[in-house]
């Protein structure tokens, strides 16, 4: 018997208006890493930030195709994965700066946002912690039936863990609806991939684990858009779990404030070139899709709502000290 | 005179496209390739080859990592990387084939898939292949143990074969866009309606306009395929050698397997057998030109593309004829040794 084809996941289903608002966000998530870098160089900021500018075509190319239904866990890098899911940009700036506003009360800062409204399970201090917590969104999702989806962004390093071998061969065996996708940027901190790791490619490892695995380039929006689609939907179908490995690149060191001795400027400048969202801007500008004058504006208008956000963030209150005791395990006195 | 030379080029990037998520496509990570590299290396050996020079990389280090585990093997063979820049990308394939060439190699082996040949294809010159398939859907490489395509691929560098016609010309197909010749295929050139390169594979046959192949190869797959699946008379005669098809959503199908485990009708509006030199014009409009099975061009609504069918391509090794040939010739017999 013949196979019965899919309905494709290309870019050609996108029309204008998703296209201009995956531009949005894109532009969206490098003003905010950019403003954040800004203000954490001149000591507003608690904490530590890592910065996701230069990544941003697998978050946008992958949530495009979720809604506030599905599941998503983040890292340490997650700016990116809240702005992509929808999070509220003034919610964000409001705990990164530790205010009562903030998605988490403030409480979390920028390694442990999370919205569970938006379906935004955390980003997460732990390198690797999101495995489990996919798994068991993934979980839900299949005892609850309806569709849902969880996709669980890791970086290249968090590949080496434990918890990735445990929570792909969990999601293997029990075939959940979870998309694993890494973004390998190349760096484990500052360890490069070539070093750490005993494959080239993470994709590789899904074979192990009874998935298909992928590797796109993850600065072509259009490449990780198609890939994600076919996986979502696969999920969707009860097909099971997915890898898809992104090749990217992170701008910013792997903290603000790091002097980034472990990469060459050459490099560098060769990923800048590649631009994700320059290239973008140009695919649809060359093909007519958008005039300059109508990117300009959804520039202006990025640029408009972060300074708003900011200066929502920067007015909004800080938390009363008793704060500090409600949301625990345990009551107190 | 120097011994023969064996060039490898083994790419560190083939074998990991969205057809492993489409369809079933299949898995070569780079540790299998360096076990490849391993059993075509001890088989160089084996048959005499001495020198071995190879495309060096930075992302893996397929053929050091191999050597490494050649260690303790009483190796004679000297296997050197070539000194060229790495750009990690398609180019490095052509720049190590060019500098194969231009060192007087005898043979080139190459592991990849139809992309990886193709690049190859473009600096190799009159060098023969010996192409192992470690890509997704592949035509004109196939799936050769690395111990048989090492032994094939010395014999051809030494020389150590009959008369008979173990090397043949392949056809390749040459894209001109506007009257410029912009690239070459080996397998075939497809236009589609996506308008963008993205995920790069092709598997869906909706958004399929045009093909043209170089050859019609029964048992291929992918849109190569689709010739087998129209083969009439002309085939058996020997007259023609490529073909362009134009699908059509209400037209009679044909089954095609489109890639690894995706088995699908296609509707045929048209098809024509080509003769060397045949030119096929497409019809223009926005969309994107996949060669050998990727998208690689972009197409404005204006642009002219023109195919066509040129005989000048790569030459490629028979390896069982090679075989054949060897032990026909005496050069896989001795008198036993005390």
């Amino acid at each position: 018997m013949a196979t019965k084809q899919g309905r494709g996941v290309s870019a050609q289903a996108l029309d204008k208006s998703q296209l201009l608002h995956m531009y949005e966000q894109m532009k969206t998530i490098r003003e905010f890493e950019e403003r954040a870098s800004k203000e954490f160089a001149s000591g507003k900021l608690p904490g530590f930030v890592h910065l996701y500018a230069g990544e941003e075509a697998v978050a946008v190319g992958v949530c495009a195709h979720l809604t506030d239904d599905d599941y998503i866990t983040s890292h340490h890098r997650g700016h990116g994965h809240c702005i992509a899911k929808g999070v509220s940009l003034r919610e964000m700036v409001a705990e990164l700066l530790g205010r009562e506003a903030g998605a988490c009360r403030g409480k979390g800062g920028s390694m442990h946002i999370a919205d569970v409204n938006k379906g935004m399970l955390g980003a997460n201090g732990i390198v690797g912690g999101g495995f489990p917590l996919a798994d068991g969104a993934g979980l839900t999702a299949k005892y609850n039936g309806k569709g849902q989806v969880a996709v669980c962004f890791f970086g290249d390093g968090a590949g080496n863990q434990g918890t990735f071998h445990e929570g792909l061969n969990l999601a293997g065996i029990w075939k959940l609806p979870v998309i694993f996708v890494a973004e390998n940027n190349g760096y484990a901190e500052s360890t490069p991939v070539t070093y750490h790791m005993s494959c080239r490619d993470i994709a590789d490892r899904a074979a192990g684990y009874n998935m298909p695995g992928v590797t796109v380039d993850g600065l072509d929006v259009f490449a990780v858009y198609e890939a994600a689609g076919e996986a979502v939907a696969r999920a969707r179908r009860g097909d099971g779990p997915s890898l898809i490995e992104c090749k990217t690149y992170r701008y910013h060191g792997h903290f603000e404030g790091d002097t980034i001795t472990y990469r060459t400027k050459e490099e560098e400048e060769s990923y800048h070139a590649r631009d994700p969202i320059q290239s973008f801007h140009r695919a649809l500008v060359e093909r007519s899709i958008a005039t300059a004058r109508e990117m300009d504006a959804i520039d202006k208008k990025v640029q408009d709502s972060i300074d708003l956000a900011w200066e929502f963030g920067e007015a909004a209150p800080y938390p009363s000290p008793e704060e500090a005791l409600t949301d625990v395990y345990v009551k107190y006195p | 005179m120097s011994s023969p030379l064996v060039g490898i080029i083994a790419n560190p990037a083939s074998g990991r496209d969205i057809r492993r998520l489409v369809a079933h496509g299949t898995v070569f990570d780079n540790n299998e390739k360096t076990a490849i590299v391993r059993r075509v290396l001890v088989a160089l050996e084996a048959v005499g080859i001495r020198r071995v020079a190879y495309m060096p990389e930075h992302d893996f280090g397929i053929l050091p990592r191999a050597l490494t585990a050649l260690n303790d093997h009483t190796f004679s063979l000297e296997a050197a990387p070539l000194e060229m820049p790495v750009l990690g990308t398609s180019a490095d394939s052509t720049r190590a084939a060019q500098q194969l060439a231009a060192l007087g190699a005898g043979c080139i082996i190459t592991l990849g898939g139809d992309g990886t040949n193709r690049a190859v294809a473009r600096g190799c010159g009159a060098v023969p292949l010996v192409p192992i398939s470690t890509g997704t859907n592949n035509v004109f490489p196939t799936f050769l143990e690395g111990t048989i395509a090492g032994m094939a691929a010395g014999l051809v560098a030494r020389n150590m074969r009959d008369g008979k016609a173990v090397i043949r010309q392949v056809p390749r197909l040459e894209v001109h866009i506007d009257g410029v010749a912009v690239e070459s295929a080996l397998v075939d050139v497809v236009v589609s309606s996506l308008p963008f390169v993205g995920a790069r594979a092709l598997w869906d046959t909706s958004v399929v306009r045009e093909v043209v192949l170089a050859r019609v190869i029964p048992g291929a797959i992918g849109f190569s395929a689709l010739g087998g699946a129209l083969l009439d008379s002309s085939y058996a005669r020997g007259e023609c050698t490529g073909m362009h098809i134009v699908l059509g959503a209400d037209s009679p199908e044909v089954l095609v397997p489109l890639a690894p485990g995706l088995v699908t009708w296609v509707g045929v509006a048209e098809h024509r057998w080509l003769a060397m030199d045949d030119v096929v014009r497409f019809h223009s409009g926005t969309g994107t030109l996949a060669l050998d099975g990727e998208r690689e061009i972009e197409l404005s609504p204006a642009s002219i593309v023109e195919v066509q069918l040129c005989a000048d391509g790569p030459y490629v090794v028979d390896v069982p004829a090679t075989l054949e040939g060897a032990a026909l010739a005496g050069h896989l017999s001795r008198k036993q040794v005390e």
